[in-house]
């Protein structure tokens, strides 16, 4: 192969490089490229070089601090005792960001709190009832706080789709044991959506919805008493 | 000894012997950048909470199985991240962030003097100038590929422009991406 030519091949594989690169190129192309790559040290640290570019990109992003709480939630997924992890210390003059200090609102915090709760627990609602949700979880058709006494204590979210759902969560609502949660929609009418476990004044619960969430106006959590815990309203949609 | 000051691959060897300090040294140095990508790329608190968190757990978890000559630390935690906040997005059938947007978000922490990152051999900041000194529609493509996975034909689709643009795109936005960071890795060889 005279040098010429080898040039040309290259140059028909330079757009394939930066896909390749990129981790986008797919089926007979990559093949192609990659038996080329092998072949070509010229194309291969074009490749590299290409790589460490492309791999550059998405360091981009800017810091943010996470929600609060999150590392207290993640040492505990490691299994890590709480005694064995000192607390961090932001030191003094950090940047504070946006987010963090919308997260040092209480309400938003708890808000925040309480809809990383409702996405866990939304999708092991979905995996655990062997329904098809996790392809077809449909859109968040509202959300609201919980409210007892004025203060927030939790949230409510509901879901559309094929089948509607809705998630609640609870946080220091100084609720414990059963308590059931209901819903009245537009014409007046309450709806039993179920009966779930509070503990310590904490609980997120996901549960199917067996009205349009559409209809939904107002959505309460009930002791084993009858007395109203707390209560979301939610938006006319 | 695994302090604040112990390098990432220390931390992830620390890490694989199931080092606990090392893991909370490790966690907190990249946090931030973490749930940082994650959030760019949704504008969601949730999501990217769960998203970091599954992606810090899975560097535990793996964190044996790092292999330095295929890349850095962070590389491979951003990476991660990215890969699994593209899986949330799919999954929650949620719309990313515009790839202007998070282009943007990037750009609010660049510096006056692109000079000083590349002396600083700081990678992070010279791609964002570079990033944003690219032409809109290539950053908008390259952005799509490097982050959000789309391929040459779901670019083409998305941004309503032939298959050859977008490819054109990629490859011109791409280019001089690396030849910013060839010109950090040039400087650092020469140290």
């Amino acid at each position: 192969m005279t040098d010429n030519h080898a040039a040309h091949l290259c140059d028909a594989f330079s757009e394939d490089l930066a896909e390749l690169a990129l981790g986008i190129l797919t089926g007979r192309e990559r093949a192609a490229t990659l038996a080329h790559v092998d072949d070509c040290s010229r194309c291969a640290e074009e490749l590299e070089q290409l790589s460490h570019a492309a791999d550059s990109v998405v360091s981009v992003a800017p810091e943010l601090e996470p929600t609060m709480g999150f590392e207290v939630r993640l040492f505990d997924r490691m299994g890590f005792a709480e005694a064995s992890v000192a607390p961090s210390v932001i030191p003094p003059g950090r940047r504070v960001d946006p987010l963090r200090w919308v997260a040092r609102s209480p309400r938003w915090a708890l808000m925040v709190a309480a809809a990383a709760i409702a996405l866990v627990i939304g999708l092991s609602v979905g995996w655990s009832t062997g329904s098809d949700r996790t392809g077809d979880t449909g859109a968040e058709v509202a959300t609201a706080n919980l409210v007892s006494n004025g203060s927030p204590v939790g949230s409510v979210h509901t879901y559309g789709g094929s089948t509607p759902w809705m998630i609640v969560t609870l946080a220091d609502s100084w609720t414990d044991g059963k308590v059931t949660c209901e819903v009245v929609t537009a014409d007046g009418v309450t709806h039993k959506v179920g009966t779930f476990t509070a503990k310590d004044g904490y609980g997120a619960w996901g549960a199917p919805l067996r009205v349009a969430p559409q209809d939904v106006r107002k959505a309460e959590v009930v002791s084993a008493s009858g007395e109203v815990i707390a209560t979301a309203s939610l938006a006319d949609s | 000894m695994i302090d604040s000051g112990s390098t990432d691959e220390a931390l992830l060897a620390g890490m694989a012997l199931g080092d606990q300090a090392a893991a909370v040294v490790f966690v907190r140095r990249y946090q931030r950048r973490v749930f940082g990508l994650a959030y760019s790329m949704t504008s969601d608190a949730s999501v990217s909470e769960e998203v970091a968190q599954e992606a810090l757990l899975r560097v535990w978890r793996h964190a044996p199985v790092f292999d330095h000559r295929r890349g850095s630390v962070t590389s491979w935690v951003l990476t991660i991240t990215r890969n699994l906040t593209i899986d949330a997005l799919r999954m929650r059938r949620a719309v990313p962030t515009d790839p202007d947007d998070f282009a943007a978000s990037a750009m609010m922490s660049l510096e006056h003097n692109p000079e000083d990152a590349v002396q600083r051999g700081d990678v992070s900041a010279v791609v964002r100038a570079a990033l944003a000194d690219l032409p809109t529609d290539q950053r908008r493509a390259v952005v799509l590929a490097a982050v959000y996975g789309r391929t040459a034909l779901e670019i083409s689709e998305e941004e309503g422009i032939p298959l050859g643009t977008a490819k054109t795109r990629i490859r011109t936005g791409l280019m001089r991406l690396r030849a910013a960071v060839d010109h950090v890795r040039e400087l650092e060889e020469e140290r």
